[in-house]
């Protein structure tokens, strides 16, 4: 079977997608089980069938989506409805959309996450200890230190720097 | 007039601290929150206020906390009732916000509790946890409230406020975004944008009906 010219192609849009909270292991396929029940619960078969969402990249924090032009808006406001992947909890911020895949790898290059790197030293905080497990300027992401209770707090160095 | 987000839960409600939020709204777009049992202040350029939540209270309670309050200039909020609950909370002085109205029953909010809302100015929230949580039929019954809600305010023009809920910076969502979860109930631009405007409508001072000279 030869591939079809371009002209006779669909027309795609990819979305360039950051997850949050920043070191969060997403498993692509994952995601892209998660995106597609969204759109599916959000819009019905039929609007799903036309955004035809996929997970075509993902390096590190960021993800490049798929969909047909002319849905980016349906997808967009998919992808703010989705706040668990498998048991992680996420946010998937849209940072930008276009109709190549190059220049969305362009458009990731240039946005620098200023991100130090991962330093796992303790702190306290309301009178717990935690570990830090993320920093990233004045952004700050701690663990609560034991077994039981293993909760993420998203706070700032300002905080830390209070108590 | 300041982008809003009429309630946030920060620390130790929720899991981020207030700045943390605060900066994460920044980043969103947004230009004010309103924080649940938080002190005012100003963090990164981010304009907070306390909010006051009163739920499951009766109404000679909400006036005695309200009186209470009155000092700490908060964003008080009531969690909607019944009819009649919804009829009296309205008519109370120094109550700002009227919310929950899509999990209170299908009567609760009428023409008539619309026209005393844009009387006394007191809004109406728009909860967008249950759109964006929410799934099947919670999320349906949800819109199909608000979609109830936005058919009375066009007809009495009653403010609109519209709130994340969010407990987490997970859970708060862009300007824009926000406008795309709108857009599901019916929202359009103009009345999206009044409703991010919706909080300095209820807590401005009172303009006096007749000017004496």
């Amino acid at each position: 079977m030869s591939t079809r010219p371009p002209t006779l192609r669909e027309k795609r849009r990819y979305l360039l997608v950051t997850i949050d909270p920043p070191g969060t292991e997403i498993n692509q396929k994952d995601l892209y089980y998660t995106i597609s029940d969204a759109t599916t619960q959000l819009w019905g078969d039929v609007v799903a069938a036309l955004i035809m969402p996929a997970v075509v990249a993902s390096e590190g924090q960021f993800v490049i989506i798929r969909c047909l032009r002319g849905t980016e808006h349906e997808l967009a406001t998919v992808l703010s409805t989705i706040s668990l992947c498998r048991d992680s909890r996420i946010a998937l911020r849209m940072v930008a959309a276009s109709g190549t895949i190059d220049s969305l790898r362009d458009r990731m290059r240039r946005v620098k996450i200023d991100r130090e790197e991962i330093c796992l030293r303790d702190c306290t905080f309301d009178k717990k200890l935690y570990q830090i497990s993320q920093c990233n300027g004045q952004k700050v992401d701690v663990i609560e230190k034991g077994f039981k209770n293993t909760n993420r707090l998203f706070l700032t160095k300002e905080d830390l720097e209070e108590l | 007039m300041k982008i809003t987000d009429a309630c946030v839960y920060p620390y130790p409600c929720g899991d981020s601290s207030v700045r943390r939020m605060a900066l994460e709204a920044k980043s969103l777009g947004f230009e004010r929150l309103v924080a649940n049992d938080i002190p005012p202040g100003e963090f990164y350029g981010i304009e907070i206020y306390t909010g006051l939540l009163i739920r499951d209270t009766a109404v000679r309670d909400i006036i005695t906390r309200i009186k209470r309050e009155r000092n700490n200039h908060a964003v008080v909020s009531v969690h909607a009732g019944d009819n009649g609950f919804n009829r009296a909370v309205i008519s109370t002085k120094g109550v700002h916000i009227l919310r929950g109205i899509q999990s209170s029953d299908k009567y609760a909010f009428d023409h008539v509790v619309a026209r005393m809302a844009a009387d006394h100015r007191v809004a109406v929230d728009i909860d967008l946890s249950p759109l964006i949580s929410g799934r099947g039929i919670t999320r349906q019954r949800a819109m199909h409230r608000y979609r109830d809600i936005l058919v009375l305010e066009q007809r009495f023009e009653f403010p609109i406020v519209i709130s994340s809920h969010a407990r987490s910076i997970l859970e708060m969502r862009a300007v824009r975004e926000i406008a795309g979860i709108c857009s599901l109930v019916g929202m359009d631009t103009p009345d999206i944008e009044k409703s991010f405007l919706g909080v300095d409508t209820v807590t401005a001072p009172e303009e006096t009906a007749v000017k004496v000279i």
